[in-house]
């Protein structure tokens, strides 16, 4: 699960993507580990993400939902949400509390 | 581009009929089965248990996989379905053949009452046929998933085209060798080569997928396929030459072989799996599996053709494909309608609000307490139809019947709960400003 500093407006924009959720496991993507980095340009917020499944049917609900989120929470700012594949997803990904809720812990 | 697959998925007016039409027929089975007690303990060469037997394999289990996989292939093969409205008209001629091919049976027509609707079911079916082989053309790569798809739907029209010359051969003989060799190596080519096949290959995408597994030994299912694929061919070509040679056993256990290493396939994705909670879709999915060595056990028993009685035998080989049908088909397919059915319906109402509104969940859309009772309902039915048929007692037979009626209402109450449910949306807060 990538860390952003405190604060950091990517810190916020992680934050705030915890309101997605994967409707078939009903934990947020964030826990999920599903966020592989977000980067701010000007006036464009960049979001890689990845999928548990390669082929997961929901896929561009999730990838979707991220846009729709950012483009209410940010209406002043594009964004681009890219599908990433490297590296594998893995549940060494997910977090703490994504754990928890997966009773992995 | 991988995983957008809604933007693949079929329209639900596709699928969702399929449902509709196996959940009723589940229950009609279930009606069925309380008035054929007596038939159970018989020879399944009988009007009665023909007709339960195509109730269940066809218009139960053919007509939800038939409108899961077109679902599921866009997931699988990664590329759109070739024809949608070849798959809205296929239904329609299915479901035409359905109702004329059990009626005709329960009242004993075997002649061209008969052949009639089986027309129509040989026609449906090679439809569906072409139109999937079409979709595996276009897809971009074969993952072996897909291959025992294509594999199951290639045995699936060879069983068809069996059956439809056994129902011929009531009305017109011809057949060199007796219908009930003809009969054997249909309902195999379609218990086997379609369902135990179709079922490999999607539970070999979905088990791992909603398991959250990664890392598994897809070789296990490279050497299944070719066991089963050669088991079958060889047991099929026994039975026609030889009408059950000593080979016979040797053959049937390739087959055993096979369903074994998809079930250490299975396992693994489950000692690998990240998700330690498993809801009740998954719980029917791992019943299936450990119901499965109860027709392998009778695989074999059969095999080996003993002489201990043709009454015995003849319960026996109904137990062996009640347990298969009952018990590792209907079990699966009870898990994986609350696995696709909810997101069909959940996509259909509520794809353009994500993100915008709040919407429920898939699993919202059904009743968990109805699920609860319908798993636990089940699990009864099939102990006590199974330990009838064992034993040949009637009324162990008729109290399971009864059970399964009543699990029978309970899916069926879900169903129509999902696919007649209205969108029910709230507005979101905005949470930064």
């Amino acid at each position: 699960m990538v860390t952003f500093p405190d604060n950091s407006k990517e810190f916020e924009i992680n934050e705030i993507l915890k309101e997605v959720i994967d409707p078939e496991l009903g934990i947020n993507i964030v826990d999920l580990g599903l966020i592989y980095g977000i980067k701010l340009q000007e006036k464009m917020i960049f979001v890689d993400m990845t999928l548990s499944a390669p082929g997961c049917p929901l896929g561009d609900v999730i990838t979707n939902n991220v846009r729709e989120v950012l483009s209410r929470e940010y209406p002043d700012t594009d964004n681009h949400v890219e599908l990433v594949w490297q590296p594998t997803w893995t549940p060494s990904m997910v977090s703490d509390a994504g754990k928890e809720a997966l009773n992995l812990m | 581009m991988i995983g957008l697959s809604t933007q693949r998925a079929p329209s639900p007016s596709v699928v969702v009929p399929h449902f509709a039409f196996g959940a009723i027929s589940f229950l009609v089975l279930a009606v069925l089965l309380l008035f054929s007690g007596e038939d159970m303990m018989g020879h399944y060469f009988n009007g009665k248990i023909l007709a339960i037997t195509h109730i269940a394999t066809l218009a139960w289990a053919t007509m939800i996989i038939f409108g899961s996989l077109y679902q599921l292939i866009p997931v699988i093969m990664e590329v759109a379905l070739h024809s949608e409205i070849l798959a809205k008209i296929g239904f329609y001629i299915f479901a035409l053949g359905i109702l004329g091919f059990v009626p005709a049976f329960w009242m004993g027509s075997f002649g061209v009452a008969l052949l009639a609707p089986a027309t129509f079911l040989l026609l449906a079916i090679s439809l569906f046929t072409y139109n999937v082989l079409r979709t595996a053309f276009n897809a971009p790569k074969r993952s072996i998933q897909a291959i025992f798809i294509i594999n199951a739907v290639f045995w699936l029209l060879l069983t068809a085209v069996f059956g439809f010359l056994i129902t011929l051969n009531f009305t017109v003989p011809f057949l060199s060798v007796s219908h009930l060799t003809f009969l054997k190596i249909h309902a195999h080519l379609g218990l086997v080569g379609w369902f135990v096949m179709l079922i490999i290959g999607a539970a070999g995408v979905l088990i791992p997928m909603f398991l959250l597994s990664h890392q598994l030994n897809e070789n296990r299912l490279r050497y299944a396929l070719y066991l089963i694929n050669a088991g079958l061919l060889l047991i099929s070509l026994d039975w026609y030459l030889f009408q059950m040679s000593f080979l016979f056993i040797i053959f049937s256990l390739l087959i055993v072989c096979g369903i074994f290493l998809f079930i250490l396939f299975a396992y693994e994705a489950y000692k690998k799996r990240a998700r330690k909670n498993l809801d009740i879709g998954l719980k029917h999915t791992a019943v299936a599996i450990l119901v499965v060595f109860l027709p392998l056990l009778l695989a074999l028993f059969l095999s080996l053709n003993l002489n201990m009685g043709s009454d015995f035998i003849s319960r026996m080989a109904i137990l062996y494909g009640a347990s298969i049908m009952l018990g590792f088909v209907s079990s699966l397919i009870f898990g994986q309608t609350y696995k696709t059915l909810p997101f069909i319906v959940w996509l259909a109402r509520y794809q353009p609000y994500v993100g915008k509104k709040k919407t429920p969940l898939p699993k919202d859309l059904y009743s968990e307490k109805l699920l609860t009772w319908q798993y636990y309902s089940y699990l009864l039915a099939i102990v006590l139809l199974f330990l009838g048929i064992l034993f040949g007692a009637i009324w162990v037979i008729r109290a399971g019947s009864m059970v399964l009626l009543v699990s029978a209402v309970f899916y069926n109450w879900n169903i129509f709960k999902m696919i007649t449910h209205k969108t029910q949306l709230s507005d979101l807060k905005t949470i930064k400003r």
